[in-house]
């Protein structure tokens, strides 16, 4: 290739095929989702399904799939509440940290968002036995807020070792308690940050399936165990009505956190 | 910025305590999973610790078949959606309507579950999915049994899709992100010199990327090694993937065997830890600043 300078706004070919194959593979697998959810049947080789009936969706509210998104939601709320209060003053502590300490703290606050839920839960599961939670909704909420925490502590951590403390110390100094630097000077300056934190640990819990089925034992029945049976079991519309109900407050949370970002200009657009 | 002296007196000891309590849950996990592993705690222990679940467990040539097929498969998503994401990230830099649509496409799934990733991959990569029906209106196709097999295959052809497609849009807000902070000067000063877009790309735009991803790129690794749902929905049952043999262990009929699901769990945190220090590593050599134009 000749090392003379194109014209800019020229688009190489090459990006006209990724846009093509972006678009399919985006669109593609949510729209075969939605036809599945309204199918009556789906038979070889149609492209199309044979004929639609809303029953699947019709029956959600009274049915399996409707308690148990109302459990996951309830779930979802209730970690992304506990998380963000515990990780608030947590990831505020640990941005005063310098390196060395620093990179240590963050990698120990890392850990439970990496741990393979699996292997993260095999050890869980003797920790809820003991304290007489396993098997209960109480016992899975505690399980999801480990990772949950983790993640939102990473986040605040970074923001706040961003922000800097002058105004925090200006206000000290001007006499301020240390609840309210808390409320009139750091959780305002992270409103945003919180939405997104917020957000995260809403679907950290919502998605869970590994953590749910360990600590859960199969008597919390949250929408993604309900989910992965009737998938398993070859259910096909209702499996497809269960992941779309899995996807849409998921998209939800994301609008939020947008919009969160957009206002406060935390995240990049 | 000058330290203060309220600063330096500050230790990092409360903090420090903080982030333990963060990690103890693992940490206590980790702790049970050891003490049920040496066969004192939990299901078909005894009063005496020994080593041979570790010794049974890691003498199976099952075991390091799923593990050797697990790494396969987590590194096979992970460097398909980071090439994914940094294609999104070069190819749709400007602020054209197109781009930021594009953008906007790659990054829709975000919140998608694995679990949905992997039930919608059954739909389109099945035998009779939709992609073989495509293949069969194209007169390319007779009859579900010619297309070749991409879920439950050995090659994990599925699984990989699954979780490149379930990851591609994090890496690409990741990657965007990124190529949006890279100075436009330096592009410039390349070309200024003669360098060929094509140079200018490979050379200077995809490492200064690589660089800034390299701790996301991490995370991705580690998500898709211990994805159960995904595995489970779309891995083949020999060789099983690590995370789906740890749980069959779990529930193991003969309960002598569920030792074992200890054995494979910290099999697996180890690989974790492993990762988490590469991925502090990296964030600690090439943290995103030297990126930025600050």
């Amino acid at each position: 290739m000749r090392a003379n300078i194109p014209p800019r706004r020229a688009r190489p070919a090459w990006t006209w095929a990724a846009l093509v194959a972006l678009t399919l593979s985006t669109l593609l697998p949510l729209a075969v989702l939605v036809l599945q959810s309204l199918a009556t049947s789906w038979r070889w080789p149609l492209l199309l399904p044979d004929d639609y009936t809303a029953a699947g969706w019709r029956t959600v509210a009274s049915g399996a799939l409707g308690r148990s998104a109302l459990t996951s939601a309830l779930l979802a709320m209730a970690t992304a509440l506990a998380s963000v209060l515990a990780a608030l003053p947590i990831g505020r502590s640990l941005a005063t940290l310098r390196a060395p300490w620093r990179h240590v703290a963050a990698a120990l606050v890392f850990l439970p968002v990496a741990a393979p839920p699996i292997a993260l839960g095999a050890g869980l599961q003797v920790a809820t036995l003991q304290l007489g939670v396993a098997g209960s909704a109480v016992g899975v909420w505690l399980a999801h807020c480990v990772p949950a925490i983790g993640y939102a502590a990473l986040l605040f951590m970074g923001v706040f070792g961003a922000r800097g403390r002058d105004d925090e110390e200006a206000a000290r100094s001007l006499g301020a308690s240390g609840l309210q630097v808390w409320w009139h000077v750091l959780l305002p300056s992270v409103r945003g940050v919180i939405v997104e934190a917020l957000a995260i640990c809403f679907l950290i819990s919502w998605a869970q399936v590994a953590l749910t089925l360990l600590i859960g034992g199969g008597a919390v029945r949250a929408l993604p165990i309900e989910v992965l049976a009737l998938v398993r079991a070859g259910q096909d519309r209702d499996a497809a009505v269960g992941a779309l109900l899995l996807v849409v407050p998921a998209m939800l949370a994301l609008s939020a956190l947008r919009f969160g970002a957009r206002r406060t200009d935390a995240l990049p657009a | 910025m000058s330290a203060r002296p309220d600063r330096l007196r500050e230790s990092p000891l409360g903090p420090l305590l903080l982030a333990a309590l963060v990690a103890l849950p693992v940490l206590l996990g980790v702790a049970y999973a050891l003490l049920a592993a040496l066969g004192v705690l939990g299901a078909g222990s005894s009063d005496t610790a020994s080593l041979d679940r570790f010794a049974t467990v890691l003498g199976a040539r099952s075991t390091w078949r799923a593990l050797g097929w697990t790494l396969y498969v987590a590194a096979a998503a992970t460097a398909l959606a980071t090439a994914g994401a940094a294609l999104v990230a070069m190819g749709f830099a400007s602020n054209t309507r197109l781009d930021r649509s594009a953008r906007a496409l790659a990054t829709l799934p975000l919140p998608v579950p694995h679990l949905v990733a992997a039930a919608t991959a059954l739909l389109v990569l099945a035998q009779s999915g939709l992609l073989a029906r495509l293949l069969f209106a194209a007169g390319l196709l007779d009859a579900p049994a010619d297309m070749p097999p991409l879920v439950y295959d050995g090659a994990g052809v599925g699984l990989i899709v699954a979780l490149a497609w379930k990851e591609l849009p994090f890496l690409a807000v990741v990657a965007i992100a990124l190529r949006q902070d890279i100075d436009p000067a330096l592009d410039e000063t390349a070309r200024t010199l003669g360098a060929a877009p094509r140079y200018v790309r490979r050379r200077v735009m995809w490492p200064l990327l690589w660089r800034g991803m390299l701790p996301a790129v991490i995370a991705v690794f580690v998500f898709a090694l211990g994805s159960y749902e995904t595995a489970v929905l779309l891995a083949p049952v020999d060789p099983a993937p690590l995370a789906v043999l740890t749980m069959e262990r779990f529930a193991d009929p003969a309960l002598a065997r569920r030792g074992d699901a200890y054995v494979l769990a910290l099999v697996t945190l180890a690989l974790a830890g492993v990762a988490v220090a590469a991925h502090e590593w990296a964030r600690a050599r090439w943290s995103a600043t030297t990126v930025s134009r600050a």
